[in-house]
């Protein structure tokens, strides 16, 4: 995006906060990616019996809960409330205070199992809770976070499907580049449910093996879960209040893919258009980018026509897919992966793509263990239902 | 930033031709209402439904789309055809508004579940449960291949969109944002609204509560610029002044409160104001933020509440008030001030913006 009015601005992650399966915040987030952590278990939280998969990577209730307040009212909110309550606590460790203009936040199903418990109910003929009904539309969990903590702007809330997170941070990079905020609260949250783990199950997307992303033998994704928020801010506005800078966002892409509502075009061209699209307005050539978070799910579908693009942009650039560890948690997943893309940058490693032995495309894949390396950007690619296609460039912020 | 309408669109209960339901509203007809019922519960529920002999586009994408993708299809195929000159393919993004979404298809594909396995779940209806799903076939219909956003929320979900538009074309990459929103009806929402005591009881027809409804409003927003030279082809009648996305309320006490913060970062001189009051506590909440002398129409009272796509129907009609110089009821408006658009949701959202006459260029 160039803003015709002014020069445009540069953008600065100045918090974050996290939780998701590999982790509750950045530094266990670390740990697990450097030891490359498998975090997928059989699910509990409703039957699998008849799926063909039966495995996702999962947030420990008890500890997700046990961090919230044991309050009535608390204990009223969905799951994904608490999954942003958690990150959001983290953010502001970091950044007390920070005051946002809006909160811009990707989600594909909000409270999605409050939903269906209200459906469970019209059939077994008691009533049910009010309370199901108001915590469980997709903009509510973050309301309640920020509701928790005493912030209370305007919550736009993007559903694109598994590219929301990235569409989320990518929007609202572009509106401070664009000089529209100085401070933006962007991210992404979502909760595991029985509708959406059935849906890939019966569109045979979700695998009974191992999530093996890029590789010959991939079967399938595994769903996760998880949140993840970033204090984005103009960074003139960052360096003046001496606000501590994670890294800087250079770079965003998004594309629309009209070949099919679930499968993308086999060409990868519309990866391809963001990505190409990310690296123009970051002013980069490909080979400035020193890693590559892929969308990277394990179907077949996604990682050959993803492949194919990254291949032709940008040949042997270190790619992983970090669902391999932590599974495809939707809208939550691009703002999980830019918080590991992000650490990625900060901490000089490659993160690994895990369960993998060979691969029938010529990418340059990170396999099965972390790796130190020195570089200064790297990318962050979200794909999703309806054709979506987003991707987001990091640079690694010199002082 | 100001944003010129360049063309605008919607579907209701009462039609789909802008000006033939804008004269129906003027003279008072309201959306005819029907009885729905849940076949999981018996309830009964008041609804106004898109008349059934309404003409929707052909096309591949929708052989096997809810009615929300057909409702939004026909408002945003109309909407482009106000062009005279067709916007760049390129140079256009889409922005959806909705908040139930596909939730005919979702109940379908969660009762397949619950009531015979996850085995027999269908993965035809699966990908058509996705939020994004309308906006992905109209992106196809259309050929826009570039920017395309779903925004959820609740009935202010609009402004949000609105706003996201506004925010888009700041850039120099986009001439155009096709803002559409759309909604369905089914028996679960109902039952939702229902058990959260929103919805007007069938057996009191004419009694307190909100009449839900479908269908989808779509507007083709211009940023005004004269170093396009198709700018000026595009004349319309209004331009969206100033759109402001609000706080939100956390308790139903507040929202008066955060409607009139909306109001106060308005631009002064308000002629009038189209709001989204629905039979529930919203109709006392923007009355209190408004004040008692600004008149104030809220078309929900004839459409019924189509929630997600109820901003956009405001919209338009505030933008035909101002045309028109007059709102059902017979109120004559004051010439040459902008209007109000209001909208607060049920569930905590608020927003509003201003709209104004444009002069022809």
């Amino acid at each position: 995006m160039n803003s015709r009015k002014q020069d445009p601005r540069r953008v600065a992650v100045v918090a974050a906060g996290i939780v998701s399966p590999l982790g509750f915040g950045l530094t266990e987030t670390l740990q697990s990616l450097r030891q490359g952590r498998d975090c997928v278990t059989p699910v509990a939280a409703f039957p699998v019996d008849k799926t063909r998969c039966k495995t996702a990577a999962q947030i420990d209730d008890e500890r997700l809960l046990n961090r919230a307040q044991r309050s009535r009212r608390a204990r009223r909110l969905h799951r994904a409330s608490h999954m942003v309550i958690t990150a959001l606590a983290e953010l502001l460790e970091d950044a007390p205070g920070f005051p946002p203009e809006i909160a811009i936040v990707g989600t594909t199903s909000g409270g999605m199992s409050f939903g269906e418990n209200f459906y469970r109910t019209l059939g077994n003929g008691n009533g049910c809770s009010a309370a199901l009904i108001a915590n469980y539309p997709p903009q509510k969990q973050i309301v309640d976070a920020m509701e928790k903590f005493g912030m209370n702007v305007p919550a736009e809330v993007i559903a694109n499907a598994c590219a929301s997170g990235t569409n989320a941070i990518g929007h609202a990079f572009n509106a401070i580049r664009a000089g529209r905020y100085q401070r933006i609260l962007a991210g992404g949250y979502d909760a595991l449910s029985e509708l959406v783990f059935v849906g890939f199950d019966s569109l045979q997307a979700a695998t009974p093996e191992k999530c093996r992303p890029f590789d010959s033998n991939r079967s399938g994704m595994v769903l996760g879960e998880g949140a993840a928020l970033f204090a984005l801010e103009e960074l003139e506005s960052a360096r003046s209040r001496g606000a501590e800078i994670l890294g800087e966002i250079i770079g965003y892409g998004i594309s629309t893919d009209n070949h099919h509502l679930t499968q993308p075009n086999p060409d990868g061209s519309g990866p391809r258009r963001a990505m190409e699209q990310a690296l123009a307005q970051a002013k980069l050539t490909p080979d400035q980018v020193g890693y590559i978070n892929a969308h990277g799910t394990a179907t077949i579908l996604n990682d050959s026509a993803e492949g194919k693009a990254i291949m032709e942009l940008f040949g042997d650039v270190p790619v992983s897919s970090t669902k391999s560890m932590m599974g495809h948690s939707l809208g939550a997943a691009g703002a999980i992966e830019a918080a590991v893309t992000l650490l990625a940058l900060q901490y000089q490693f490659l993160p690994p793509n895990i369960n993998f032995r060979e691969s029938d495309l010529s990418l340059n894949v990170v396999a099965n263990e972390a790796h130190e390396a020195q570089f200064n950007c790297a990318v962050s690619n979200s794909f999703g239902f309806g054709g979506t296609n987003a991707t987001i460039v990091f640079r690694k912020f010199a002082r | 930033m100001s944003l010129s309408i360049a063309g605008m669109s919607w579907v209701t209960p009462l039609g789909s031709d802008v000006d033939d339901v804008w004269q129906r509203l003027l003279a008072g007809e309201t959306a005819p209402v029907e009885i729905l019922e849940n076949e999981e519960n018996g309830a009964r529920y008041l609804v106004r439904r898109v008349p059934a002999n309404t003409p929707f586009p052909a096309h591949s994408r929708l052989r096997r789309a809810s009615a929300i993708s057909r409702f939004a299809a026909a408002a945003g195929l109309a909407a482009l055809a106000e062009v005279k000159l067709p916007p760049s393919l390129d140079r256009i993004a889409l922005v959806f508004a909705v908040s139930n979404g596909g939730v005919v298809y979702t109940r379908r594909f969660y009762s397949e579940i619950v009531k015979s396995g996850a085995q027999s779940a269908s993965p035809l209806l699966f990908p058509e449960t996705v939020f994004n799903a309308p906006a992905s076939h109209l992106a196809a219909i259309l050929g826009i291949n570039g920017a395309s956003y779903t925004v959820v929320g609740d009935g202010a979900v609009g402004i949000l969109a609105l706003k996201l538009a506004e925010d888009l074309l700041a850039s120099d990459d986009l001439d155009f944002c096709l803002v559409v929103s759309a909604e369905e009806i089914d028996p679960l929402v109902c039952e939702a609204y229902r058990q959260w005591r929103f919805l007007r009881n069938p057996s009191k027809p004419t009694g307190r509560g909100m009449i839900m409804s479908e269908g989808a409003g779509a507007v083709l927003l211009e940023r005004p610029d004269e170093s396009i030279p198709s700018a000026a082809a595009h004349a319309s009648a209004a331009r969206i002044e100033q759109i402001v996305p609000g706080r939100n309320f956390f308790r139903r006490s507040e929202a008066a409160a955060e409607l009139g913060a909306v109001v106060a970062r308005l631009e002064n001189g308000i002629g009038f104001g189209v709001g989204s009051a629905n039979g529930t506590f919203i109709g006392r909440a923007e009355r209190a933020a408004v004040g008692n002398k600004l008149p104030l129409y809220s078309p929900k009272i004839a459409l019924g509440e189509s929630v997600g796509a109820s901003v956009l129907w405001q919209l338009i009609a505030a933008a035909q008030a101002l045309k028109t110089g007059t709102l059902p009821g017979g109120l004559e408006l004051p010439a040459n001030s902008p209007a109000l658009v209001l909208a607060c949701g049920l569930n905590q959202q608020t927003g509003g913006l201003t709209l104004r006459l444009r002069q022809r260029e």
